[in-house]
């Protein structure tokens, strides 16, 4: 299900203003409170890490000014010798140094990701049905994968990429500074134009790049499409024409990626020459102090070493600004969602459902699903009573759906009140509520795993025993047993591919399971296959069995079968009556039933 | 891969060429800097000024031919992948009906994405990687002709680098797919549970999603963690074993200075090259690390190349006969979707007239839809003869045999066009009075006229939800378009409101004028359309008559009306006068 409609859902990358940025990066600062101590340890870590590599170059510098000869001065072995095992030492502090800021910032990072993706899920598994109505699974899933993908491969590659990069650089311009000022004076004003130059090579190439997965989603999808319907593509022999506009696409997807090349053929030669001229600077700018006696001759040296730590940080971080960028922007969407509240909420002092059999009274409803929307529902009024089974009929958008979600509290009602069992929605247990309560959708959704486990999803604490009594109840074992594993057969893995009949008496043996008090049905519209066709109305039949059923139906035939029939139509109660009642009455639903009569 | 990039050769010699003069610019740096140390400290020969000169000619000559290198290089690979991946989706849009079959689209997507980009990642990686190893070369040299000992001490630890490179790229790899399945395993579970929302939240079994979330979400943890730890041994050691070189030059250069045999110049010089080879260490390690994987993408991609299209064109095919009425003639047809399996069809005999319309009745698996697919040579049969017009179609043209039959599929595959190329698709010059024809016909032009954009409303995956039978009926003005002999309804109407489908009745009357007509379906009413009625068993003809006669005495074949008929009555929905279906 990955990946389907995923090539074009890549948007342009959104940038977040400074306000913004700097209010993403103070909330992720709170959330880290629990590694504030972590975060120190690493810090410090890191800091002698970058004093640890730092010192190579300086020793250098100093072993040849004070252990090898030059002009009026013979040399010290002891100081040379000296300066290599301290070098050495060095060396190693800094392997050790390296590995564990690695794997210290990795389990920071981790451990954060692991929380957020845990905190994140448990939110939106507690927003309200209604919230998942308006919002698009894609978006909602790519928060909980590709957005927090983002900002793991900030931890897993950046970060501590960034933090060294940041000291290495602040630290080479001290360490230069503290060994001459003059000469670092010199080398520090190749640092602006390679500054500039890296702003502009990320801004550059980060709109081609942009571009570049542009171009790759729209091949992709072109790529996508023509395969999926490949079968149509043949039979209309209309071959030639798509691989043609799949070379449009690919020559598309290539020149875009060649203008990032262009880019950086720019780039890079600037930086490269850079550097020679930074080198170019030290030695002449060097010699001259050199031969002044300002300076020695190992300092040149120390510098030209240390040229290299001006260098990298500046061109890496700017490569991480996108990386950055992206993960703030990513985080940012996180939030948001977190920031979303369910709508319908547990009272404090909720109660649970009165035991026994139990009735909805619908009472003067009213309901809107924006606030200032389209009112969907009106004064609506409608008494079930207990072990009642009633059908909601009436044209799509009349809201009889709207009205049998309102009395399983996907919503409360904007004026009014829906009672179970003589108590407003409102007051009651949620936990309650959903035992008591089930809702049977149209589709039976089957989620990964064997057959058994996606039965008992209706009751999870229910035992082998209790799905397979489930089953028997409905007559349905014996069919799900003739499977290859049985009721163990993996649903959703090929071969085993369950019908939409077949999947739709999997939720009715869920419902099965839960055994409500009252059922809320949404018959299925489409036709389901003639071999389960008759299995599911049987299992329909025998779960409906002394409980209290909403049914909304599409199929006269269903409606017919109820004790009750209500016609929904404008928001409003239109008829309400038995199947004879109606018939007789002469109304809209006498004039449906006829004109099915006389077409069969 | 040669073949791809044999047509480029003028780009791999300029990268080439460009790599050797990036070498001989880069490698002559270190040397110049130096003679300048050792002018400086007094060693004489040419004036700082002058080496300072040359430094920096040397830095021009070194950032024209980086440019090149790297716009040679990337041009190359970037044509190669490009070149690569259109072959490789001609070809799919060639491969027979049973390839597509078993392949899954994911996959042949990921041929032509990740796949290809391996092999793009190698081949650019193979000139940088030329230039690199030819600077380690030049740098081996001139370090050896100054002092042996000292290469020696300067270079001795970089092999290490480009084996622990390697190494890292070998290991990381699988980590990185356990990682990659922990991830895919963790968003598995996430869509789930938001696209079956009203299954968790209808039985309450929030808990049990967020308990299997937390397993997902720690097994991520882990593994993330794992590639952490191989980080965590390899990033420390790319700055160890320079590390260890530069302590070396240190030590062993020294006492050569003290012992006068090497001056200062000498030692910044040979820590310049060990600083300039970690960069070039690194990448053959990682090409090294790469190649496994490149060549495993390489062979996928290798495999759907030479999978040669099963259903081709004759070698010399034999035209239709011009005007034919459209007669089918199936003889003795035996086909099975595989070799091993139970054949569909076994001594399938069925001829059908010019302009005659037919219709396949038959319970499910009985091989109906499969009569259907062989007629435009999706498959070919293991047996027997299909004729259109007298034509063998695996003697005909294979393109002109699509052409001569139109065949509209129940789950109907529209494409993200606006309608009006969708109904055009078989001809997408057709004018717009055609394609209104057409809709019309399908009993779509008046929907498709109350749609946002008319004619022009986008449709398809990613443009505005129709319902199945709206869907239907486009499929059915596509295939009316095409104006085929043979036209081929299989269950091309299921979809579509019982209550609306007497209006496409009476159009599909008129369609059905003039041609030869194929329908499968399940309502006795779309049955009636027929002018006679085939039952199927077993992959044969049982019997053939009038819907009427058959249904006074053929007892099986009431058996198998009363099984499809269902009680569809979504008449319901008629209350709404504007509703679609």
């Amino acid at each position: 299900m990955r990946g389907q409609g995923h090539w074009s859902e890549l948007l342009p990358e959104e940038t977040l203003s400074r306000d913004e940025a700097q209010r993403v990066l103070r909330r992720l600062w709170r959330m880290l409170k629990p590694y504030y101590r972590s975060i120190f340890v690493a810090t410090v870590l890191v800091v002698l890490q970058a004093a640890a590599l730092l010192g190579g170059p300086a020793l250098v510098g100093y072993a040849i000014n004070n252990g090898l000869p030059h002009k009026h001065f013979k040399g010290d072995v002891g100081v040379l010798d000296r300066s290599v095992v301290a070098y050495l030492v060095l060396a190693f502090a800094g392997f050790v140094l390296g590995r564990l800021v690695t794997m210290r910032i990795a389990r920071i990072g981790e451990d954060y990701l692991r929380m957020l993706r845990a905190t994140l899920f448990r939110h939106l598994m507690g927003l309200s049905m209604g919230f998942f109505e308006r919002e698009q699974t894609g978006r909602l899933v790519s928060r909980m994968t590709s957005d927090i993908d983002a900002l793991q491969e900030l931890i897993s590659q950046g970060l501590v990429l960034m933090v060294q990069n940041v000291l290495l650089f602040v630290g080479a311009v001290i360490v230069i500074f503290v060994l001459s000022w003059q000469l670092a004076l010199g080398v520090i004003v190749i640092v602006p134009p390679v500054y500039f130059a890296s702003r502009w090579f990320r801004r550059v190439s980060n709109e081609a790049y942009l571009a570049v997965r542009d171009r790759i989603a729209v091949n992709m999808s072109t790529l996508q499409e023509s395969l999926e319907g490949i079968r149509v593509v043949q039979a209309f022999a209309r071959e030639g024409e798509y691989t043609q506009k799949f070379h449009g696409t690919n020559e598309d997807q290539y020149q875009a990626n060649l203008r990032t090349v262009k880019i950086s053929a720019r780039y890079f030669p600037a930086v490269e020459f850079t550097g020679v001229l930074g080198t170019a600077v030290i030695l002449g700018f060097g010699g001259f102090l050199v031969h002044r006696n300002l300076i020695l001759i190992g300092t040149v040296a120390a510098f030209v070493l240390y040229l290299n730590n001006l260098f990298e940080p500046i061109q890496q971080l700017s490569q991480f600004y996108n990386v950055v960028q992206s993960a703030g922007a990513a985080l940012q969407k996180v939030f948001n969602l977190l920031d979303t509240h369910a709508s319908v909420v547990e009272r404090p002092g909720a109660f649970d459902l009165p035991s026994g059999s139990l009735g909805i009274d619908v009472d003067h409803v009213s309901f809107s699903y924006t606030t200032d929307g389209e009112t969907v529902l009106h004064d609506v009024n409608l008494s079930i009573a207990p072990g009642e089974r009633v059908a909601l009929v009436g044209p799509t958008g009349a809201g009889k759906s709207t009205l049998a979600k309102l009395m399983a509290r996907f919503y409360d009602p904007v004026e009014g009140t829906v009672r179970v069992g003589g108590c407003d929605l409102r007051d009651v247990m949620l936990s309650s509520l959903h035992r008591r309560l089930c809702v049977v959708p149209q589709e039976g959704y089957l989620f990964a795993g064997s057959l058994r486990e996606n039965v008992r999803i209706g009751r999870v604490t229910a035992t082998d025993a209790d799905i397979e009594r489930a089953l028997h109840a409905l007559g349905l074992y014996e069919r799900f047993a003739a499977f290859p594993e049985g009721i163990d057969t993996e649903v959703r893995e090929g071969g085993s591919r369950l019908s939409a009949g077949e999947r739709q008496l999997v939720s009715l043996a869920r419902a099965a399971l839960a055994d409500p008090d009252i059922l809320v049905l949404d018959e299925a519209t489409s036709n389901l296959d003639p071999g389960t066709e008759h299995a599911v109305e049987r299992a329909l039949e025998t779960l409906m069995v002394g409980r209290t059923v909403v049914v909304v139906a599409h199929r006269l035939s269903t409606a017919a079968r109820a004790d009750r029939i209500a016609v929904i139509d404008d928001g409003g109660l239109a008829e309400l009556g038995t199947h004879d009642e109606l018939v007789h009455a002469g109304g809209r639903y006498a004039a449906l039933y006829e004109s099915w009569v006389t077409r069969r | 891969m040669r073949q791809s990039v044999r047509p480029h050769r003028v780009w791999s010699w300029l990268g080439i060429m460009a790599g050797l003069g990036w070498t001989a610019a880069r490698v002559s740096v270190p040397a110049i800097a130096g003679a300048a140390i050792n002018q400086i400290n007094g060693h004489g020969g040419h004036s700082l000024a002058f080496w300072v000169m040359v430094l920096l000619l040397a830095g021009v000559f070194q950032a024209i031919f980086t440019g090149l290198r790297r716009y040679a290089a990337f041009r190359l690979a970037l044509r190669v992948e490009t070149d690569l991946r259109m072959r490789l989706v001609a070809h799919l849009e060639r491969l027979h009906f049973a390839f597509h079959d078993e392949a899954q689209t994911g996959q042949l997507m990921a041929n032509a994405n990740s796949d290809i980009m391996q092999v793009q990642n190698v081949v650019l990686l193979i000139p940088l990687t030329i230039a690199s190893t030819l600077t380690m070369g030049a740098v081996i040299v001139l370090l050896v002709l100054r002092s042996p000992g000292l290469a020696l001490f300067a270079l001795g630890a970089l092999p290490l680098l480009q084996i622990s490179a390697t190494l890292f790229s070998r290991r990381m790899f699988p980590i990185g797919l356990a990682q990659q399945d922990a991830l895919a395993a963790y968003s598995g579970v996430v869509e789930e549970s938001i696209t079956g929302v009203r299954v968790v939240k209808g039985f309450g079994s929030e808990a049990r999603q967020v308990a299997r979330l937390d397993v997902e979400a720690e097994r991520v943890y882990e593994r993330s963690i794992a590639a952490a730890k191989l980080r965590a041994w390899f990033l420390p050691l790319i700055d160890l074993l320079p590390a260890m070189g530069l302590v070396g030059i240190l030590w062993f250069g020294g006492h050569q200075v003290l012992t006068g045999h090497l001056n200062d110049g000498d030692i910044v010089a040979a820590n310049f090259y060990v600083l300039m080879l970690i960069w070039p260490l690194r990448m053959l390690g990682m090409l090294l690390g790469q190649i496994p994987r490149a060549v495993a993408a390489a062979g996928r991609i290798h495999d759907v190349l030479i999978t040669e299209p099963r259903i081709a064109n004759a070698a010399h095919p034999v035209a239709l006969p011009a005007d034919g009425p459209g007669e089918l003639r199936f003889e003795a047809v035996r086909f099975g979707y595989r070799r091993s399996a139970h054949p569909v069809l076994d001594g399938l005999d069925l001829v059908i007239d010019g302009g005659e319309a037919v219709a396949l009745v038959g319970a499910t698996a009985s091989g109906k839809s499969t009569v259907a697919r062989l007629v435009p040579r999706f498959y070919d049969v293991d047996a027997g003869v299909i004729r259109i017009d007298g034509v063998d179609v695996r003697d005909a043209d294979l393109h002109e045999v699509r052409r001569a039959v139109g065949i509209v599929f129940e789950d109907t595959f529209l494409f993200t066009q606006s309608v009006r190329e969708n109904i055009a698709f078989a001809d997408p010059e057709a004018p717009l009075e055609r394609v209104r024809w057409a809709a019309r016909l399908a009993g779509a032009d008046q929907f498709i006229s109350d749609l946002p954009d008319g004619y022009e409303t986008l449709v398809g995956q990613h443009g505005y939800t129709l319902s199945g039978g709206q869907r239907q009926r486009i499929a059915i003005a596509r295939a009316v378009l095409a104006d085929p002999r043979v036209l081929i309804l299989d269950d091309a109407t299921s979809s579509v409101d019982p209550s609306k489908e007497h209006e496409i009745r009476a159009a599909l009357g008129e369609v059905m004028q003039g041609r030869t007509t194929l329908i499968i379906a399940h309502r006795p009413a779309t049955i009636a359309l027929a002018d006679r009625v085939v039952l199927l068993d077993g992959g044969r003809v049982v019997v053939s008559g009038t819907h009427d006669e058959l249904l006074r005495t053929n007892a099986a074949y009431r058996a198998v009306l009363a099984r499809a008929e269902v009680d569809e009555i979504t008449g319901i929905t008629e209350l709404n006068a504007t509703a679609g279906d």
